[in-house]
């Protein structure tokens, strides 16, 4: 046999080799019996020095060829034996896309939580400064210094859990305001809101809660205006319950403030056209405010012939019910997990 | 305060609806809670019942032929007490009643029926205010065919104010007619009285008290007690106040009129020409007119008539000297009570009146002659009563007040308006405010029927009320500040971002819960703060720990077979001395659910591993955990927590006879004080530089005395290895095959790097032995 003959003998023995094998780790033993140390192509590049010098180039070009397409015939078959066992791989891993995942819910803040810190930044982007202070607080703080003297009838609009004679349950935040202002000493300026808890003597139904949360503002400067508060409040009103809203100030009386004032928003509802939310008037109450009492502001060292301010204060669960639509204050206490999951971060 | 608009077009004539005039009050006066019709019929007539003959079929129904004017209508009647002669309501066909019912021709029981013949009940009027049982019998002579709401005065509309309690003064139609008049810049005319009396005083009024601060008495005769005239009561009935007789009736009306309560005795039974007002005397019992004997304090007012008690002061009359049917003789009192002592008097007694009520938000002393002169007319015009002598009285109210004094700058400094002079003027004319003005200083009179109008600011209340707030631009304060969370808010909120990361829904509880709960859960040993009267005994005294509440959350959602709660709250814990702030976590059931797939069921690792996370994220080094017995926790499953030797809370699994007596699964449970938290949160973590060279890692299976806690071994390891030792974990817990009962084997993977060299391996390898002999030496323990 001339070496042509030997070769295409060697590449059909090759060919049907790799036919046969359907493994990636049996190609590897082709591969050492076609093209290793051992291998019949191996051994007839050892002749090479045995033909005649003339013919060597060629003879060591045949066999180089033939080399290199052994590999390539070797390559292709370890690429297909491969594309088959990722297909095979693949086909294992079928799975029903439609099965739900674990339910990774993140948990949500309380929704009355969610209302603070929502007032919050809207306030923290006007400039206020977020206060806080404590929850039993002092008859004088609570009550004296805010123009509610012991026989205050006004006292009664706000019946109080008292723990001894002077101390209570604060029945609002003012206090609060009180503390700011007698740390300010008189001189600064105040631009503060106070969110936080609040107790009253009420029975709990569905709009009545012995405990609740309040948010209230203090503004005092030389120059501060009822028409700054008007337009803080409108601020206020658009950012919780829309940009086309309107608010509309009524006269009230609170023993802090003088003028006091209810605000109205316009229904959010009925775009105040009225309805059986707005209870037909086109209008819902959300929150009470007015300029300082200059009492109070004496009381907490600010002289009133050079300071005024105004103040409001806000329930956070009516606010929180008017735009939720929930139907009973109970149930911000009641933490059923149905009511906790309804409100999105 | 109910307004008749009736009356108030009597005092005031003006052309507004009523619901335009509530839409005025609502937004420059006072809420309006409601506008509605004092009787919401329509089509009703006067009929005159000419015969009335027994139903044929029926006994108890009665037929009757009913002139009404233009025809006569055969109407079957049910009510026992029609009669012939009478004149009577009719709702003709046609007609509807309160409640949309419209009336028809029917036959009733074979007789023809055109129409009904009505009783003030089926008017919509209440019976608290007539007591009539059957129809109503008209007492006035009016025409056949006349409309019946307007001959019976009832044609009115009533306007429901809800009074802050600063404005007495529209406790009365008066005070409302100056609000109206101001609000619509309409003149008013209240009713003159001219009254004529001669000679002596009839009686002589002392007062040995100053909580009295003016009395006036009249003595009137010949009265005649019989009903009051249709309009008073009509308008009586408008205003809330039900209609009794004459007298009675007399002095509601001056009072709703004026603001001015007033009182009638029985003279007679009076027995005395003087009358004495004092302050009681603690215990002293005195009986009310509703037959009540009443124990007194020290300093209710008691008129007396010189020996006995005959009234409490502004509260309410004696039974003694109540007028009756047989009263001939009358002594009218028209007196100023101190605000506070009828308020406190009232309250005690639970005796709140509409009396009381006007003297505890204190009546207008100018009024208090007016309300007994127009009185007076009124019982000899209705009563047929004749003046005896002259009034007695005593008067120590003084209006001496000095003005308010305010500038128009102020005005619109505190408004932010741009009011003129001309402006504010208007606006003090239409309110009947006496004032000057030289330049732009304003110097307003004290009026009597404005009480509430004290300083510059309440006057600026009535510029900004009745010229209406929206007429205010809308600005924004101009003190400028830096706005901010506090260090404590930004670390809540990063609590609450995390937790809530983590799957742990926020909750808000109660602060107040049953005393016998407040040490549950706490490691706190501190008796509660108690509410000194509580409402109910679930919220007596304030938590020490929110967990109180978070359980309560646990047992409410398993009663709804809702098992998986994982939540938290940012609490308090009150003490006498302080509040601090909790976080408090619940976990139970599962935590995140795996739904077909396998879920593990929350266990105190699951806890935990939600606290480390917490701590992770906050910035804060890892936790240590000492085993902690608490009667209200597993014995073996709960720990104190320490941040760097502190201790600032605990964790644990509920004592499982607890839950299980809750119909509860495991519950696991963490408080932790914030505030320490806060302490420790670094401003921020220090950068660490990324490793350059490879780390080398080593497993080890060591087994160990089941009881020696893992803490103690990693502790060991942390120091053999020193500072090439930069990561170690516990992959494995094994117990059970190939090891004793009371061993325990612990997979451990350590991590070691060189910060600036590669590792070589027998440099670790030399540390793992040296570990490894040591745990040997120190535990026991031994590869395995």
């Amino acid at each position: 046999m001339d070496l042509k003959q030997t070769l295409t003998h060697l590449e059909s023995k090759l060919k049907e080799a790799l036919k046969q094998t359907d493994k990636l780790e049996t190609l590897q033993d082709i591969k050492a019996e076609y093209l290793g140390k051992k291998a019949e192509l191996t051994l007839l590049m050892r002749h090479m020095k045995d033909v005649d010098a003339a013919e060597r180039p060629v003879f060591g070009q045949t066999i180089n060829a033939a080399k290199t397409r052994f590999t390539e015939l070797i390559e292709l078959r370890r690429e297909a034996l491969e594309a088959k066992r990722l297909e095979d791989r693949l086909n294992a891993e079928h799975i029903d896309v439609t099965l739900p995942g674990p339910d990774f819910r993140l948990g949500r803040p309380h929704v009355l939580n969610r209302i603070v810190m929502e007032i919050e930044d809207l306030f923290i982007g006007m400039g206020y400064i977020i206060k806080e202070g404590p929850e039993i607080e002092s008859d004088a703080y609570n009550f004296e210094k805010l123009n509610l003297p012991k026989d205050h009838p006004a006292r009664d609009m706000q019946d109080s859990f008292f723990i001894t004679e002077e101390r209570l349950l604060r029945t609002h935040t003012s206090p609060v305001q009180v503390r700011t202002m007698l740390e300010q000493g008189g001189r600064k300026p105040v631009k503060i809101i106070c969110p936080g808890k609040v107790y009253r003597r009420d029975d709990d139904d569905a709009t009545h809660s012995h405990q609740f949360m309040q948010i209230e503002g203090l503004v005092v400067d030389t120059n501060t205006t009822m028409a700054d508060l008007k337009g803080t409040l409108l601020t206020v009103a658009r950012a919780m319950f829309g940009e086309h809203r309107n608010i509309r100030l009524r006269p009230s009386y609170f023993p802090f403030t003088e003028p006091s004032v209810e605000v109205d928003v316009t229904c959010f509802k009925c775009n105040g056209n009225g309805c059986p939310m707005c209870k037909h008037t086109g209008y819902i109450e959300i929150l009470g405010a007015g300029m300082v009492n200059d009492f109070v502001l004496s009381a907490s060292g600010y002289d009133p012939s050079i300071y005024q301010g105004f103040a409001f204060g806000m329930g956070v669960e009516r606010i929180a019910m008017l735009k939720y639509g929930i139907d009973d204050i109970r149930h911000f206490y009641t933490n059923d997990i149905r009511f906790l999951k309804q409100f999105s971060t | 305060m109910n307004i008749s608009m009736k009356w108030l077009k009597e005092l005031i004539p003006c052309s507004i609806s009523p619901e335009e005039l509530g839409a005025l009050f609502t937004v420059h006066s006072q809420e309006v809670a409601r506008v509605e019709a004092l009787v919401r019929a329509k089509g009703l007539t006067i009929g005159h019942v000419l015969t009335c003959r027994p139903h044929p079929q029926a006994d108890s129904l009665r037929v009757c032929e009913v002139d009404v004017g233009d025809t006569v209508l055969g109407i079957v009647c049910g009510a026992p007490n029609v009669a012939a002669e009478q004149r009577v309501i009719v709702a003709r066909p046609g007609a509807v009643l309160p409640g949309g019912i419209t009336i028809e021709h029917t036959v009733i029981r074979g007789e023809a029926s055109a129409g009904m013949i009505c009783s003030l009940s089926e008017l919509g009027i209440d019976y608290k205010y007539h007591h009539e049982d059957g129809i109503h019998v008209v007492r006035e002579s009016v025409a056949p065919g006349s409309d019946a709401l307007e001959a019976l005065h009832f044609d009115d509309t009533v306007i429901g104010l809800d009074l802050t309690p600063n404005r007495a003064d529209l406790l009365s139609m008066h005070g409302v007619a100056y609000d109206v008049a101001a609000m619509l810049d309409l003149p008013l005319t209240l009713p003159h009285v001219a009254l004529e009396t001669a000679g002596e005083p009839a009686v002589h009024i002392r007062t040995q008290t100053p909580r009295c601060l003016s009395y006036y008495g009249r003595v009137l005769k010949s009265i005649v007690i019989k009903p009051s005239p249709q309009f008073m009561q009509a308008r009586l009935i408008a205003a809330g106040v039900r209609p009794i007789n004459n007298v009675v009736d007399i002095t509601n009306y001056v009072m709703l009129e004026t603001g001015q309560p007033l009182h009638a005795f029985d003279y007679d039974a009076l027995d005395s020409d003087t009358i004495v007002v004092r302050e009681a005397e603690a215990g002293e019992t005195f009986v009310t007119l509703d037959d009540k004997e009443r124990t007194l304090h020290a300093g209710d007012i008691l008129i007396t008539n010189g020996r006995e008690a005959v009234a409490l002061g502004g509260v309410m009359g004696g039974a003694a000297t109540e007028v009756t049917s047989h009263t001939t003789r009358l002594l009218l009192e028209a007196a100023v009570f101190d605000a506070m002592t009828v308020g406190k008097t009232s309250r005690r007694l639970d005796l709140r009146s509409e009396s009381s009520l006007r003297f505890e938000r204190k009546v207008d002393p100018e009024k208090t002659r007016y309300a007994l002169d127009r009185a007076t007319a009124l019982f000899i015009e209705y009563a047929n009563a004749e003046i005896v002598g002259d009034k007695g009285y005593f008067d120590d109210t003084s209006n001496i007040e000095p003005p308010i004094v305010i500038s128009l700058e102020k005005i619109n400094a505190v408004l932010g308006g741009r009011y003129s002079d001309e402006h504010v003027d208007a606006i003090l004319k239409r309110l009947h405010l006496p004032f000057t003005r030289a330049s732009n200083t304003y110097t307003i009179d004290r009026v009597s029927r404005r009480q509430d109008l004290l300083t510059y600011q309440d006057i600026i209340e009535e510029i900004g009320r009745i010229s209406g707030y929206d007429q205010l631009p809308n600005t924004l304060p101009s003190t400028v500040a830096q706005g901010a969370l506090s260090l404590r808010q930004q670390l809540r909120r990063r609590i609450r971002a995390a937790l809530t990361g983590l799957g742990l829904d926020e909750v808000v509880t109660y602060s107040l819960q049953s005393v016998d709960r407040i040490g549950r859960f706490s490691t706190l040993h501190e008796a509660p703060v108690k509410v000194a009267d509580p409402m109910t005994d679930l919220h007596a005294a304030l938590i020490h720990t929110p967990l109180t509440g978070l359980y309560d959350v646990a047992t409410h959602n398993a009663a709804r077979r809702q098992h998986d709660v994982n939540i938290f709250e940012l609490g308090t814990c009150y003490t006498a001395e302080q509040e601090t702030e909790r976080l408090a976590i619940l976990m139970s059931g599962h935590h995140h659910y795996y739904r077909w797939q396998k879920t593990p069921t929350t266990d105190f690792y699951t806890l935990k591993g939600v606290f480390e996370a917490l701590l992770d994220t906050l910035g804060l080094p890892a936790a240590r955990y000492e085993p902690l017995r608490h009667e209200d926790f597993h014995p073996y499953q709960t720990a104190r927590i320490l941040l760097e030797g502190t201790p600032i809370g605990i964790i644990g699994k509920v004592h499982p006879k607890t839950t299980a007596d809750d119909h509860l699964g495991d519950v696991f449970v963490l408080d932790v004080d914030v505030s320490i938290l806060l302490e420790k949160s670094p401003d921020h973590a220090p950068y660490q530089p990324l490793q350059k060279y490879p780390s080398i890692e080593r497993d080890l299976a060591l087994v160990c005395d089941r009881t020696l806690p893992a803490e103690t071994v990693l502790e060991a390891i942390k120091t053999q290895g020193g500072a090439a030792l930069v990561h170690l974990d516990v992959f494995d817990v094994y117990t059970g095959e190939h090891l004793d009962e009371n061993q325990k084997s612990l997979g451990l993977r350590l991590l070691f790097e060189d910060p600036e060299k590669t590792l070589e391996s027998k440099t670790v390898d030399a540390l793992v032995d040296k570990i490894v002999a040591h745990l040997k030496v120190t535990y026991g323990m031994f590869r395995r």
